[in-house]
Parts: C-alpha cells; structure tokens; sequence
C-alpha cells in the first residue's frame, strides 16, 4: 500500500497569513483521514514584521515527533525564507514566488541561496493573488493552491476546507480566499513541470472519526473541566497564558470561579486555599513564576492540602527565552523547595497524554492530598496533533478524597499515620470535623510538634504516600526488544519522548538493535522497570532538551552505571533524526 | 504540686466553661507572652463568633508567620497556619472555594505589610468577602525585636540600634488608598469595643481591614506599650460619617491613636457578587 510522510514549512512575515495557512493546511489533512502535527513559531514581540514559520508534518503512517527538517519550503518572505533553507532537507522542495511585487536584489533573494540538489518551483504569487482577488493578501492561499497541485491533493476537501474556516466571515472573504487557492492550483498545474516524487494520489486513509485538532494547552483546559476542576488561579506567561484564558470563558459555565492574581505567589496561596476548602483547584505557569510558587510547595506537602501546578517549560534559567522550548525543569519540579519534600511530578510524553496527566493530576492530588506538579514544555503547550477525542475519566477519578469515619470523629486525628499515608480528611464545614493545619512539623492531631521521633514519624507518613501513588500510577511506556536484549536502550522523558520512540523505530528498520523507555510517572519513579529495562541494554542514551542531562543524573543515580548523553539546547523540539544519528554512532 | 495545679485549673476551666465564654476557644492554650495584647484580640474575636452565634464549623482562620501566626491553634475553627506574608492569598482562594464559610485572615505588621505588602492592595480592589485582622504591634516578636514596616522612626530596634531609618507606613491610609470596603482600627485593651468593629467586619460584605493596636510587652518597652496606649487611645466617632472618604483619609493622617470605623461603603458589591454579575 501507498504511504506518504511530508514535512512541509511555510515562512512568512507577520501578517501574511502564515499561520493560519499552516492550519487550514492541518485541519484538512486531519479531514483526508491523515496523521497532522504542526508546530508554529513566531517571534516573541507583537509588533512589527517578524518571522513566522508554519511547520506541519504529514503522515499516512503514526507520527512521534514533527520532524528535523522539511521537505517543502514555501517561501512567502523572500528575507525570512532565506535564514529558513538550512531546515529545509538536502533534496528538499522550495517554492517560491516567481514574480514579486518589487523585484529583489541578488542576495535577498530566497532562490539566490539555494544549494544544488533543491528543487524548485517558482509560482507568481503575487500576480495570480491579484489576479484572483484584487490584492497580494491572498498569497498564502494561492501557495496552498500550489502545492495542491504539485502533490496531487484532493482540491474538492481542500476548498472545502478552507471555505469552513472562513465561514463565519463575510462572503466576499470567503470567495477571495477560495479563488486564490483555486488560481494557485489552476496555474501550477498547467505550468509547473513536476520533478519531485511526493504525492497523495493513491494513497488511501481508512474513513474514521472525526478527529480533534487541538494543542496541549487547549487538551489541558478541557481535561481540568472533566476531571471537576472548580478553581483556577494564575498570573500570565508564556507560554501558559493560554490555558488561563481557556478556562476563563470555561470556568463559570462549569461553575468554577477563575482568579487572575497579583503574582504567582498569590496563585499558588489560592489554590492551597481552594484545596484547603475541598475543591479541585489547580494554576499553570512557567519557570520564572514555577520559582516563585516553590515556597507554597513545601506547605502542600507539610500540611497536606491537595495543589496542582502545571509548569510548561520554556528557555531557562530567570527570564530566559521565553517563546522556545526546553526541559530543563526537571530538577526543580523534583527538588525546588526546601527540606525533606515528597511531592509527585508527572510528565506527559505527548499531546494525547496531556489529558490523561491532567485527570491523573487533579485525582492524586485530591486522594493523596499533596502536591502534584505538570511538566509541559512550550512545544506541547503549542503543537497541534489531531487525535481521537479522549474518553472522560470515571466517577472514580472524580471523586478521590477520603472522609473520616463517623466513629473516627470522636477523637479526630487529621494527620493519622495510615498504611498508605493517607489520613482521613475533613473539609471546612464539616461538624465534629474542627483541625488546624500548619507547615510546622506537627503530631498527628496537627499541633505544633518538634520532637525528633515525631518529626521521623511524620516525614515518613510523608514519604509513604510515593509508595501506594506508584501502586496505581501508569505503567512505562516501553518498546519491544528484538529479542533477549538490545544493544541500545533509548530512556527519555516528556515530550523527547516520541522522538526517542521514532528514532528506536528507525534504528531497527537499519538493523540496530533498540528498545525505548520513556515514563509519565517522574516522582515517584517506576525504579524498578528502569532498572529491568536497563538490565536487558548493552549501552543506554538519554536524549533531552537541557544542557546539564538533569534526568540523565537521576537516572544514573537508580541504574548505578553510566550512560551516553544526548543535549539540545537549540529551542527546538527533540528531533528523531539526531537521536538516530547519535545511535548509530554508538 | 502539679497534680493540684493542673486540678485547680480544670476546675476553674469547667466554671468558665458553664458560662460558655470559652465555647469559641480551643484546648490548647496560647503560647503568648503573660500581658501580650494578643488574649485582648482573642477575646474580642471568640466574643464576636458567639454573638452572631456563628457554627465553630463554619469559621475557617487563616494565618500567617510571626506571633499572630499562632491564632487558629487557639480558637475553636477550622484553622491554617500557612506561610509568612501569604494569609491573605490563602484566604482569598478559600473564600472563593467556599463562599458559605466565615474567613478570618490574621497578619502581624511584618506578615502584611512587610513580605505579604504585595497582596493587600488586590485583596483590597478586588473586595474579597473576609474579615483581615491586622495585629500591629510595631514590631518582629517572633524573631525577638526588629524593626518592622510600622515601627517608628529612629526608635531603637535588635535590627536598627542606631535607630530605625525608614519611615513607617500608616496602615489605615494604605487600606483606605488600596480601596478597601470596610477599615476600622481596634486597641487591644478593649475587647468590647473590639468585639463590636470585629462583628462589623464579619457582617460587611466585603473586604474588611481592622488594624489592631496592641503592645509587644517584651521587645518594645518604649513605644507602643499598655501605658502609651491606655493613655493616649480614644474613640474616633466618625461613625456617623463613615462612608466620607475625605474624612477618613484625614483622620488616618492626624488621629495615630483614635479607634472606631473610619470608613466603609456598604453598596459596593464583593468579588463574587460582581462575578455573578458579570457571567450572569
């Protein structure tokens, strides 16, 4: 059977409709029955002319991670596009536009750059967007025509598709925009002398679902809603600010109330609050604010009230840069605080898995009053996948805290040591249920307590919390072995993690033998599975986006031997391709 | 010895018991200096719970660091000793959480207007429906005698011995500046007319700031101590007026030492109001 895999990058200015070319792109090839994830960038300043790049991998096949570099480059911006080619492959596709409003000196012009071995396939843009609809804004769609054309779309879907984008604006709109598309794939067939191999004709997808488009803030906001979040408070930053804002409009429909505070301090000393009054409540930030909230960490977990924080990582450390991604949080979701500090720390490793973590999130937190830390990063916050919509989590999930017995109320001990660390809770409100909860180290009714024996006792009801949440936590995703062993074991984590899966699969397509770890559980760690995985590896690599290999050093610590390192700090997300090329180097 | 002791002492508690002025007060008895102004603010407070005959279940005290730190354990609520300058966020988010509980938020002068200074404006505009006490002392306690955000100028402190430098602020001023819906100031020498503006407090609708005058018996033996205080402390008498913002501001200027209510505005709505109105 025929299949496809295309990445194709679209490079424009501000406000030449880059992005929302890059998704109606995406949004019919999810429709065509295709695996989609795209990954935009755009400059970090609202004003001016800056670069936008569309990025939109395209797959008849599963996808894991968007792809190093692209197949097609459309140039939209003849300056931008130049800084552009060095992502574009050896034997890579740029289209560009043939007759520019003003012609271009030499060196500023995008085809003056191109290295042999580039196809090109020069389109008048400009001229057929006139043509079409009276002005050049229609450029974008006049390329999206092009490209149609070239590879053999379906134009039927694809008008189809761009007419349910704009079909809330006017008409005229939408006929512009139609009638440019329509004008690019008019002309290029009839011009363009087709030398590149990709093509979507006789491929066949199976007919499916619907699918949802959708990026990991948007996944976020919609699993807190199922999963009985009630209060949201935060402060904004990038690049969490989304999922506030999501759930501003959500929240009271749901009959939440949503709190924009002074600082993130004050966010996290809402939620504590919030929990402490037996609601689900939960705040996003990124690391400079993930800084700030450190000092309430040490309260979750002392006196016990159920919190969650999501950090979407971006560049660090301080201000860093804040619109591209990294992982580089690691230590501080695991340690940042101060003491003897069990908390839990989840990391999804893809989109899909942002929901399930939330869910997870807001359920653990709840039952074992504690602490629950997200880690997201700026490309799963952003990247858009189209997946099946995810099944709402069970009443079980729901409903997690524990109430004391009646009879348990007699003599009420809110921090009684249990099997499993779990005292029975109370919520303000509740008669016969009075306790008073402090960060100082207490006795099991809550009173001030300093004693070593007692402080000994505590931390570890504490600590014996990570025992009965690992009994029930997700299992590590870990791939097939060849056979006995592998030569090459991948261990990764959050969003490296699909890569690292990906290059494992191309590394055996190649003959190297591999086998993938990767596991959402961060605190507590599955220990064990780590340890039998790497048992049954000759040599072990752990890719990630930080430039210190802070879950490389954790891991060595549980698997007691060394182990190959691969670091990014690039602002990219973890590419496949590298992760390969370091294997086969190995 | 201790066995008599311990006996006397259940005994005259079960007496005071019978006449239910302990009903609000917790077992657990208060880790305050003897003669600390806190057993005055306390009263004042367990004498307010019982006259709006308020459920112990329903009253939820949050607090910060420092020796007011130490409240919750000590009234019969639910209680949270949190972190140092952080009651009143906590609070904010409980009473959102839980709109049917009475809040108290508790805050020495170094909690809420030294580290926790940053949240007392928003709680203020954004008119969040708890009841902050503010114990102000003039000084850190806790951490034995430095100077704090309402300790005086060039007094003597363990921080500054030369003499404080920085001027202090003025806590009725910034409350009224902040745009806070309720602001009186109480003396701990007068439970009774403590309990009064603190039973106003909890009736407002709304944020209400109380600043409470009381002496560190132990670390300031020169400034805000029982005999300056019971000497100089009076009645304000604005209650007539007090929705003139004019008058208010003008008696936090010239009137350190007068306690009442200076201001409040009875029409504005409380944060949950306005969200009602708002998403309606």
């Amino acid at each position: 059977m025929k299949d496809i895999n295309i990445v194709i990058e679209m490079c424009g200015s501000a406000g030449e409709g880059t992005i929302s070319a890059g998704e109606i792109l995406s949004r019919f090839m999810s429709a065509q029955g295709y695996e989609i994830m795209s990954f935009d960038s755009y400059p970090a300043e609202i004003r001016g002319f800056g670069k936008c790049v569309a990025h939109t991998r395209i797959s008849s096949d599963p996808i894991y991670s968007p792809g190093k570099l692209a197949d097609v480059l459309i140039a939209l911006n003849d300056n931008h596009s130049i800084s552009q080619l060095s992502a574009l492959k050896n034997q890579g596709i740029l289209i560009y536009d043939s007759q520019p409003a003003r012609p271009h000196e030499e060196d500023k012009s995008v085809l003056g750059w191109v290295d042999p071995g580039i196809i090109t396939y020069g389109i008048p843009l400009t001229m057929l967007a006139h043509r079409a609809a009276g002005s050049a804004r229609g450029r974008n769609m006049v390329a999206l025509g092009a490209i149609a054309a070239i590879f053999h779309m379906d134009k039927a879907g694809f008008t189809q598709s761009i007419e349910d984008r704009y079909s809330k604006k006017k008409k005229i709109v939408i006929d512009s925009n139609v009638n440019s598309f329509l004008e690019g794939f008019e002309w290029a067939t009839k011009h363009i002398e087709k030398i590149d191999s990709f093509s979507f004709e006789g491929v066949t997808m199976p007919l499916q679902d619907e699918k949802l488009i959708i990026n990991g803030n948007q996944l976020v906001a919609r699993a807190a809603l199922d999963a009985n979040l009630k209060f949201y408070a935060g402060y904004p930053i990038t690049p969490a600010t989304k999922i506030m804002e999501i759930l501003s409009k959500e929240l009271p429909r749901h009959g939440g109330i949503l709190l924009q505070t002074e600082d993130e301090i004050a966010a996290i000393g809402a939620v504590v609050g919030a929990g402490f009054g037996g609601i689900r409540a939960m705040t996003a930030t990124s690391g400079p604010g993930f800084a700030l909230m450190t000092e309430f960490t040490g309260l979750s977990v002392m006196a016990e009230v159920p919190a969650v924080i999501i950090n979407s990582q971006r560049g660090g450390p301080s201000t860093g840069i804040p619109t591209k991604t990294e992982q580089s949080d690691f230590n501080a979701a695991l340690s940042g605080g101060t003491g003897d500090c069990p908390r839990v720390v989840l990391a999804p490793t893809d989109t899909y898995s942002c929901y399930q973590a939330i869910v997870l999130a807001l359920y653990l937190a709840e039952k074992y009053q504690t602490l629950v830390v997200v880690l997201l990063d700026f490309f799963l916050s952003n990247s858009i996948r189209n997946i099946d919509t995810p099944e709402k989590p069970s009443e079980s999930l729901l409903n997690a805290n524990i109430a004391p017995q009646p009879e348990e109320l007699e003599n009420y001990q809110r921090y009684k040591i249990t099997e499993t660390g779990i005292s029975p809770r109370t919520i303000p409100g509740t008669p016969g249920g009075i306790f008073f909860s402090t960060g100082l180290e207490h006795d099991e009714y809550g009173r001030p307590n300093y004693s070593d024996k007692g402080h000994l006792k505590m931390t570890e009801k504490r600590f014996k919390k990570h025992g009965a949440v690992l009994s029930e936590a997700p299992a590590p995703q870990i791939s097939e072995f060849d056979g006995e062993t592998a030569d090459i074991g991948v261990i990764s984590w959050g969003s490296s993690a699909g890569a690292a899966r990906e290059a494992v699969m191309l590394a055996r397509k190649e003959g190297i033998s591999a086998a993938s770890f990767s596991s959402m559980m961060l605190s507590p760690f599955p220990e064990k599975e780590l340890i039998g995985f790497s048992d049954k590896c000759k040599k072990l690599l752990v890719p990630e986006l930080n430039f210190g290999g802070q879950f490389a050093n954790f891991a060595t610590h549980i698997i007691k031997r060394p182990l190959e390192r691969l670091n990014f700090i690039t602002g990219r997300p973890m590419a496949s391709e590298d992760i390969l090329e370091k294997m086969r180097e190995m | 010895m201790e066995t008599i002791k311990s006996d006397y002492l259940d005994e005259r508690l079960d007496q005071v018991r019978a006449k239910d002025f302990l009903k609000y007060r917790s077992g657990d008895l208060p880790t305050w200096c003897p003669g600390c102004g806190y057993f005055g603010i306390m009263d004042a407070l367990y004498k307010a719970c019982r006259e709006l005959e308020l459920k112990h279940e329903d009253i939820c005290t949050i607090s910060g660091i420092g020796c007011s730190g130490r409240t919750p354990i000590f009234i019969n609520s639910y209680g949270f000793h949190t972190l140092h300058g952080r009651s009143i966020p906590v609070a904010t988010g409980l009473k959102l959480a839980r709109e049917d509980l009475t809040v108290f938020a508790v805050a020495g002068d170094g909690d809420a207007l030294g580290i926790g200074g940053g949240h007392l404006p928003h709680v203020a505009r954004k008119n969040i429906d708890i009841t902050f006490l503010l114990f102000d002392n003039s000084i850190y306690g806790l951490t034995k005698g430095q100077s704090s955000s309402t300790t005086p100028h060039e007094m003597k402190t363990n921080s500054h011995p030369a003499g404080n430098p920085d001027t202090p602020l003025n806590p009725i001023k910034l409350a009224l500046a902040y745009g806070a819906s309720f602001v009186a100031r109480g003396y701990a020498g007068d439970p009774e007319g403590m309990k009064t503006i603190i039973k106003q407090g909890i009736q407002h609708k709304g944020f209400s700031f109380i600043q409470i005058l009381t002496p560190c018996v132990t670390f300031d033996k020169t400034n805000r101590t029982w005999k300056n205080l019971k000497e100089n402390v009076y009645n304000l008498n604005l209650h007539t007026q007090a929705d003139n913002m004019e008058t208010a501001m003008r008696a936090a200027e010239n009137e350190p030492f007068g306690v009442g209510l200076f201001f409040q505005d009875k029409d504005r709505l409380s944060y949950q109001d306005i969200l009602r109105g708002l998403n309606r």
